[in-house]
């Protein structure tokens, strides 16, 4: 399993994708998909594996959860990303009533459509050069903003994944007391950290490791026991050393281990998916994968002008936001174990959204690639002559 | 004061972006990790110069441009300051009257102050000549005086001690 997964991160690194959506179709061709060989089968290690890549992958976005990161560039942030959930979250609400009817699952499944992947569109920026255009401050901050509306997200999932028959206030309360933790989290963590400060100096290298391993999947247990889910407990945890100084040293021991987690994560997700469904998620696919591309293209090319970019800039902008990744499959795992939904949904919700982020990943790393090209051919030059030199 | 733009780039990042008197925009990002791209924007929309470079790299080449490796100087220019006293590098070029001259027969020190502590010339420097020592074509003085009299000096290497 680890040599597929080397194999598929080289691999990655040639086609210049991020390797997310490679270890998730590993994991498709080597699980036990009829019409493939099955070479690894889900076993409790997997699982077991799968479940620490989550909590890690969430104590980290935690992690980077800070205050100032929020209000860096305020104005950005909040202009961008509420353009960005009202097109997208609205028109994924819209996917989602039309196919399932108003329901919980509809909900879900608009937070499947709505969240970009912050670690796809950052690797790519970073891989074609675009780190240090102007339009990508924007790019980041809708992705910070979207950061927020994950943990509102992960609540509603939370609320069905757990509850036994869910009515939608019984949601709203979940979604909310996520939501609410997460700004206690932060409140808390700006006063904590005077605590974290004193004790992380005076730890090795070998206990810093176990303590914050310890207090991510610690917070991914107390969410759980509190019926927030191991994901949200997780974010939590990493939120509330998000302000402390021990961060970095916490970020450079683990990252390694998160990696490693990821990868077996997004694998051992593509082991899940069971391609025989895949006949009926292809409707699911043909509904959602041109509202998501277009949605995202129409809000960030709206929210680009919005915040005095040139029309060339803003296509920049809508294209790096195309490409959906890890919070899909995190959202779609948990769905696919939630106890109180439709039990057709939970069988179709995995490999729709195995299909969702392979195919809106390779779109959005290509439009990204040809987002200069296509700006100049919507706006020819004569149009954009009075373009804004910031 | 240049003014730089400092923007933070979440989960990048932190941008500088400066643009330079002859116009050209340019930008730096430092990530967390400690790589490091430099961006030079073309006019217009084409795609950006970039490099990059890893921690190593970047001081390295931060030091080169900093100065603090070398620092760039005409060596008829070269000038050190000593509290209120200056050094400076003076070029005799083979058509001064000073060549053939001694270092005492030169009258630089009896005329304006300034005394030679150093001949360097290709064939071996001289530390502190010896005022018979004969000057010849190509040799560099290295002079130390007031910056007042250096005017004076280079009137003497053009046109010889006065009679």
């Amino acid at each position: 399993m680890l040599v597929t997964l080397v194999v598929a991160s080289a691999l990655a690194g040639r086609l210049r994708l991020s390797a997310i959506p490679i270890f998730i179709v590993a994991g498709i061709l080597l699980g036990p998909s009829p019409g493939f060989p099955e070479v690894v089968s889900p076993s409790e290690g997997t699982e077991l594996l799968a479940r620490l890549g989550i909590v890690l992958l969430l104590f980290f976005l935690g992690l980077e959860f800070s205050l100032d990161r929020l209000t860096a560039a305020r104005r950005m942030v909040v202009v961008g990303g509420a353009i960005d959930l009202v097109v997208n979250a609205g028109l994924g609400l819209l996917v989602g009533v039309l196919l399932l009817g108003p329901s919980p699952e509809a909900v879900l499944l608009a937070g499947l459509i709505y969240i970009s992947s912050s670690g796809i569109v950052t690797r790519a920026l970073f891989d074609l050069r675009r780190l240090a255009d102007d339009e990508t401050d924007l790019v980041l901050g809708v992705l910070v903003f979207e950061d927020l509306a994950i943990a509102l997200f992960l609540g509603i999932a939370a609320a069905l994944a757990t509850g036994e028959a869910v009515g939608g206030l019984e949601i709203a309360g979940t979604a909310g007391l996520a939501l609410g933790f997460v700004i206690a989290c932060l409140l808390l963590g700006r006063w904590a950290h005077h605590v974290f400060d004193r004790i992380g100096p005076r730890l090795d290298r070998e206990q810093l490791l176990l303590g914050a391993l310890a207090v991510a999947i610690g917070g991914g247990a107390l969410g759980e026991a509190a019926g927030l889910s191991e994901a949200v407990g997780a974010l939590l945890a990493g939120i509330l050393l998000s302000g402390s100084e021990v961060r970095d040293q916490i970020e450079q021991q683990l990252l390694g281990l998160r990696d490693f987690a990821a990868a077996i994560f997004f694998f051992a997700f593509g082991l899940e998916v069971d391609l025989s469904e895949a006949d009926d998620a292809g409707l699911w696919l043909a509904a959602a994968v041109p509202v998501a591309v277009i949605g995202k293209l129409v809000a960030g090319f709206v929210a680009g002008r919005a915040n005095g970019f040139s029309p060339r800039q803003s296509v920049n902008v809508g294209a790096a936001l195309v490409a959906r990744g890890e919070f899909t499959i995190i959202l779609a795992g948990l769905a696919a174990g939630g106890a109180a939904l439709d039990a057709e949904f939970r069988g179709l919700v995995a490999p729709f959204a195995g299909l969702f982020v392979l195919v809106t990943a390779v779109a959005g790393v290509v439009l990204m690639r040809e987002s200069r090209r296509i700006g100049r051919l919507a706006f020819p030059p004569r149009a954009v002559r009075r373009e804004s030199r910031r | 004061m240049l003014e730089v733009r400092e923007t933070r780039l979440p989960g990048v990042g932190t941008k500088f972006t400066l643009r330079t008197s002859r116009g050209d925009k340019v930008s730096s990002v430092v990530h967390m990790d400690g790589l490091r791209e430099i961006y030079h924007y073309p006019e217009g929309d084409e795609e950006p110069h970039v490099i990059t470079l890893n921690d190593e790299e970047a001081r390295q080449l931060g030091a080169i441009i900093g100065g603090v490796v070398y620092r760039p100087q005409l060596v008829k220019d070269l000038e050190v300051a000593l509290k209120d006293l200056v050094m400076e590098w003076i070029e005799l070029p083979a058509t001064s009257p000073l060549v053939g001259l001694t270092v005492a027969t030169c009258r630089i020190r009896s005329s304006t102050g300034a005394t030679i502590v150093a001949i360097l010339r290709e064939s071996g420097s001289l530390a502190t000549p010896h005022p018979d020592e004969v000057l010849r074509a190509d040799d560099t003085l290295v002079v130390i005086g007031r910056p007042a009299t250096f005017e004076e000096i280079r009137r003497l290497v053009a046109e010889g001690p006065p009679d």
